[in-house]
Parts: structure tokens; sequence; C-alpha cells
């Protein structure tokens, strides 16, 4: 495995008149190998764009040092950049223009035959709107746009911020479908999103990053493991007395109106076997696993957040259970 | 190569640039009808007048100018109403750089030689205003469609990108000025040709027009430099175009008046638009207020002049300047 983008120890401190410095990224270290779907994650603001600029030279970092395609960035950029497709914050485009002479004019300077136009407009679905000026396009259609121009260097590396951003469910599909075409064409992709079920449905490895630091990286499974509670739920008749069963027999259980919640358990024989033994029969019993929202929410700080929209649901805040629940939903709707 | 080749399809397909364009067409043309609306050929009889009176005023010249040398020989005694210059040489028709002609006593009748340099003033003026609003709007809009970022993704070589799009738009610009002031005094001329006259064209015509067309020419170009320096400074269009209005209403008029309440002298010597008439019309004369106060008697002449040399100084080194600065802003910059 090769690498394909190495960042270690980059730093970004913007400064602004106003609000002085503000440090956009922090000591941030990545790997991403030839051939992955690499998901980049993290809160608003917590400098993933940032970083993606810096790495295609648009800002200037304080520190750190970044390799792209095997070429240090952003000295040796031009050397890779014909190799490198890549969209940054939904990029605009000039309004007047339509999106075939957007894209013929980027082709001529990049030195790409302009007859990939139209292949990349039918790719992303725009090839019967090409003619029409961007100034009318909606944001998803600029998306789609924005996604064509990076495609049209038949990039080996592709760099996404976002590119769902605006995207119907339809074209979200669609897009999934693409990266996972380009994927299995070999197509190196890095993809940063805040649809986390759509980063755990397309990408084999994830980094992380919180405040401008790395928090967690590695393949999504092994990421996920890491915060495996070994949580099992089980459903009996009167889930009061099976806790009790469960509380003696020295398990960490949490009671709720309608079943139990057992937490550090690896083997679920040893659940159904006490109960049984205490003559209590299990319904149920299903394992709670880690989703990439909970690790995500977990890691960024942003834990708190979960029981807002339960509150506002009506839900009783009885606290530790509800976390669960919404994990629980989660394995419900997967 | 490409990359010129893709910044002219994307300078040629500006809105803006088309507009001026149509706009230049459309001044052309109404100019050009109405000329020949207001312009007939001469008849022959007409000509012959003219010519007739032509010469009768210049005979007269010759009289006055004889007259004039027989009074201050003594020969002759001076008249009550002869106005005399100090020396006769002054008047001497042989010495005078342009002699009536046929062209001066006809009405209605187009001569070329006689406007071709204003009209090529104008079109020097409509086209540096071009060029600055170009230089300036053409790389204000990219920087702030993102269109410069989508490049640098491309061609992430940040002073080859800005030097493709500077040369491009300079390159650009001088073809179509060249067409376009080829096409312009073409067509005057043969609306002399074909219905008024062509005039005197011998001798000094075409080098001394060919030269204010030079220096018209480097002028449109300093100014579209000027407004791309400024506006990829500002980050914006409506930089350029601030910091002139801001230059023209704080330093050439208010700086002016404060240098007059202050008694400078020479004032007109810091302001840009002395150099820009030096430059365009070969010298100016200024005139220093100061010079001839009361303290001095006798004949002063308080006049001072600015050469074309130290106009095109001052203009090539602030626009050669403001380019430089913007490179090196634009090499480092942070681009969002
Ligand atoms: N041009 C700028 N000037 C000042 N501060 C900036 C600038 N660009 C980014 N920042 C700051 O840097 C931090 C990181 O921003 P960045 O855009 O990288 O976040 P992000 O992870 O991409 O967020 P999002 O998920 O919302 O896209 C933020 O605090 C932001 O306010
Ligand atoms: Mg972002």
């Amino acid at each position: 495995m090769s690498a394909v983008i190495e960042i270690a120890g980059l730093r970004k401190t913007f400064h602004t008149l106003r609000h002085g410095r503000r440090v956009a990224v922090d000591g941030f270290d990545m790997l991403v190998e030839a051939g992955q779907v690499h998901g980049f994650l993290g809160p608003n603001g917590s400098g993933k764009t940032t970083t993606l600029r810096a790495l295609l030279g648009l800002v200037r970092p304080d520190a750190g040092r970044m390799r792209v395609l095997g070429a240090d960035s952003p000295e040796h950029l031009p050397d890779v950049a014909g190799r490198v497709g890549a969209i940054v914050e939904s990029p605009q485009f000039f309004a007047n223009f339509t999106a075939h002479r957007t894209l013929r004019l980027l082709a001529l300077a990049g030195g790409v035959p302009t007859a990939r136009v139209d292949e990349v407009l039918e790719q992303v679905g725009l090839r019967d709107r090409g003619d029409e000026r961007v100034k009318g396009y909606s944001l998803g259609m600029k998306q789609r746009l924005a996604v064509a121009s990076a495609l049209l260097k038949n990039p080996e590396l592709l760099i996404l911020d976002e590119p769902a951003n605006g995207l119907d469910p339809a074209g979200i599909r669609e897009m999934r479908d693409l990266t996972r075409s380009l994927a299995e064409a070999g197509v190196t992709v890095l993809l940063s999103s805040h649809i986390l079920a759509e980063i755990q449905l397309i990408c084999d490895h994830v980094t992380i990053v919180s405040r401008g630091r790395r928090v967690a990286y590695g393949p999504v499974e092994e990421v996920l493991a890491g915060f495996d509670q070994h949580q099992w739920r089980v459903r009996v008749a009167d889930p009061e007395q099976a806790g009790q069963v469960l509380g003696r027999a020295g398990l960490s259980v949490a009671v709720a109106p309608d079943h139990l919640v057992v937490t550090g358990v690896e083997d679920p024989e040893t659940i159904s076997r006490t109960l049984g033994e205490q003559g209590v029969w299990v319904r149920e019993l299903v394992p709670l696993r880690p989703d990439l929202e909970s690790v995500f929410l977990e890691l960024t700080g942003g834990h708190e957040h979960v029981a807002v929209p339960r509150q506002v649901d009506g839900a009783p805040p009885s606290d530790g259970v509800i976390d669960l629940d919404v994990r629980e939903s989660r394995e419900v709707d997967a | 190569m490409n990359l010129v080749r893709a910044e002219l399809e994307r300078l040629a397909a500006r809105r803006f640039v088309q507009l001026m364009v149509v706009l230049l067409a459309a001044a052309f043309a109404v100019t050009v009808v109405t000329t020949l609306a207001g312009s007939h050929r001469p008849s022959p009889a007409e000509l012959s007048r003219a010519q007739a009176q032509a010469a009768e005023n210049v005979r007269q010249m010759e009289m006055t100018y004889d007259r004039c040398l027989r009074i201050r020989e003594g020969s002759l005694p001076p008249g009550e109403n002869d106005y005399l210059p100090r020396d006769c040489a002054q008047i001497d028709p042989a010495q005078i750089e342009e002699l009536p002609s046929a062209a001066d006593y006809l009405s209605g009748v187009f001569v070329f030689a006689k406007e071709a340099e204003p009209l090529l003033y104008f079109l020097i003026a409509f086209l540096t205003l071009f060029g600055f609003l170009v230089g300036a709007s053409y790389i204000g809009a990219d920087l702030n469609s993102g269109g410069v970022v989508n490049l640098l993704l491309w061609r992430p070589r940040r002073p080859a990108v800005l030097a493709a799009k500077l040369g491009t738009l300079l390159g650009g610009l001088l073809g179509l000025s060249v067409l376009a002031s080829a096409a312009y005094l073409g067509a005057f001329w043969l609306i002399g040709q074909a219905s008024g006259l062509v005039g005197r064209t011998g001798g000094d015509f075409w080098p001394s027009l060919g030269a204010i067309w030079v220096r018209g020419l480097m002028l449109v170009l300093l100014a579209a430099a000027l407004g791309f320096a400024v506006a990829t400074l500002g980050r914006h269009t409506s930089a350029a175009l601030g910091t002139v209005a801001a230059y023209v209403v704080v330093w050439e008029l208010g700086a002016r008046l404060v240098f007059q309440m202050l008694e400078v002298g020479r004032p007109d010597r810091f302001m840009l638009s002395s150099y820009l008439a030096a430059w365009l019309s070969g010298e100016v004369r200024l005139w220093d207020n100061n010079a001839c106060g009361p303290g001095i008697s006798g004949y002063c002449d308080g006049s001072y002049t600015l050469t074309w040399t130290s106009g095109l100084v001052v203009l090539l080194g602030l626009t050669g300047a403001l380019v430089a600065a913007a490179f090196t802003v634009f090499r480092r910059r942070d681009l969002i």
C-alpha cells in the first residue's frame, strides 16, 4: 500500500482584524493509502476544509509536512496536480457561463481533451442541462457540476469536500454509486461529509478531527470496535426482576420499562444462562453496536446534543438510557 | 499556451467585454453616420471658390508681412490701425506652420486631415476606460466567483496563472485596440475620400498621428494593467474603481485645494493628471503661481514644462510597482 496523502503536524492559524487569532488546524496528522475510500469527519469548524485547502496549496500552513501522491505540497504540487481531482467547500462558478463552457475552459487550461466534458456531464447527470447558465442552477446542480469538474481530469485521487451538500436523496444515492464505481476502478477517494450513515456505507477508512486535531483514525470497523461497550438489549416479561437477577450475578445492568441493557458482556450466553438458571426466559437478545454517529459524537464532544431532540420529542430525559435508545433505533434503521 | 487560449476564451465570453465592444461599435457607427450625413463631396465650383478664398488670405498675409518689413526699414510710415509685431518674422507666411488651405473655407465638408487627431484622441479615451474597467473586472470577478481557485486546482503555479491572465488581457486588448483604431481611422479616411476631402496628409501628418497612436496604445495597456493590479490587491473589481474615485477626489481635487491654500509651488507636479497629459501630448506647460510674486520685477515667466519622458517614467513606475505588488501579494495570499 502506498501513501497517497500524508499529513504530519499541520498547523494553520487565521488572523482576522476583528477576532484576532483563530487556530483552525492544530497539529493535525492524516494518512490515506492508495485504493481507500477515506471518510474525513469532524464537527463544523473543526478544520476539515482548511486542511484540504492547505493540502491543495490554497492556504499557506504555519507548520507541518504534506505530501500528495508522493509530492511535497505545496512546492511540488504542480507535478501531480493533473492526477488530483478536488472540490473544496461548494466551489463557486462564474454564474454567466454555461456548465459546458465552465468545464471546457478548465479542460483547456489543464490540457485535458475537451471531449471529456460531455462524459463527465453525463456521469453526474447534467448532460441535458449542460448548456444552461450556471446562474439558473439549483444548489444540487451546482454541486454536481463541481463534482464533474473534479472528475474531468480522470484523477487517481479524488478529494471531495461535502459533495452531498444540497443533493436530493436520489442525488446522494447516485453520488454513492459513483464513488463506489470510481473506487472499484482504483481511484482513491477522500470524502468529507456530515452524513455519517452515508460515510459508514461508502467508506472503508475514516479520520475524525475535532478542534483541528485528529481524534480517531483507521478502518471503520476498527474505529467502531474501539467503542464497542459489548452491550446487549434483553427483552423479558419482567425487566425489574430480571435486572435484580443479573445484578446479583455481578453484571452491570440498566433497566428500562420494557427491556434491559447489559453492558460489558462479551458472550451473550452468560446472560441467557444466568437468567435461565433463575427461571427467567429471554424473549429477545440483541447486540447494541456503536455506529459512526455515536462514536463521532462521543469523540467530538457533541454528546449532549443527542438529548436535545429527544426532549423536544417529549421523551423522559432519564439519563443513560436515552443514549442507548438512540443507538438502538439506529440499529433498527440499518 | 493552452492556459492563454482558455483565458482568451474566458475574456471574450465575458458579458462586460462584449457589452463594451458593442458600445464601441455603436459609438463608431453613430460618428460615422453623422459625419457622413453632415459631409458632402465639394463641387468643382465650391472647391475653386474655397481655393480662391484661401489664396486671397495668403496674399493678404504676404502683404501685411511686406508692409511690416517696410515700416521697420522706415521706408513707410506706420498707419493708425497698424498692429506690428516686434519682429516681422513672426508673421512671415513662409515660416507659418500651416497656411490657410481650401479646406478651411469649405462648410459641410469633412476633411480627414483636420479631424483625424481629435477622433484618435476620442478613441484612445474610450479604449483607456475600457482597458481599465475590463482589467479590473476580469480578475476581480474571477477572484470573487472562485474561478481563480478552480483554476489553481488545475494549475497550482500562482505566478504563472496570474501572469497568463495579465498577459492575455494585455495581448487581447492590444489586438482589439489596433484593430479598432485601424478600422476607425480607415473608415474616416474613406469618408474623406468618398464624400469629403482627405486634406493635407503629407509631410509630418502621418508620423505625428502615428506618435499619438503609439502613446495612446501604451496608455490603454497601462490603464488595463493598473486596473488589474489594484483589483488583484483589493480582491475585488470595485477596489479598482474605488481607488480611482478616491484618488481623484482626495488628491487631484482635495490636495490641490490644500496646496493652493498653503501656497505650495507647482502643485501640478504632484498630480498624475499632469503626467498623463504630458505623456499623451508630448509635453505640458504648467504655471507656477508663486514664481511671479510681488517681489519680482520685470518680465517673469512662471511656466515650467513636463515632458513625455517624465510622464512615461511616472506612469510606468506607478503601474509597474502596483503590478509587482499584486504578484507578490497573490503568491502568498490565502485563497478562500
Ligand atoms: N478565512 C478564514 N479566516 C478566518 N478564520 C477562518 C477562515 N477560514 C476558516 N476559518 C476558521 O477556521 C476554523 C476551521 O474552519 P473549516 O472551514 O476548516 O472547518 P470545517 O471543518 O470545514 O467546517 P464545516 O464542517 O462547517 O465545513 C473555523 O473556526 C473557521 O472559523
Ligand atoms: Mg468545511
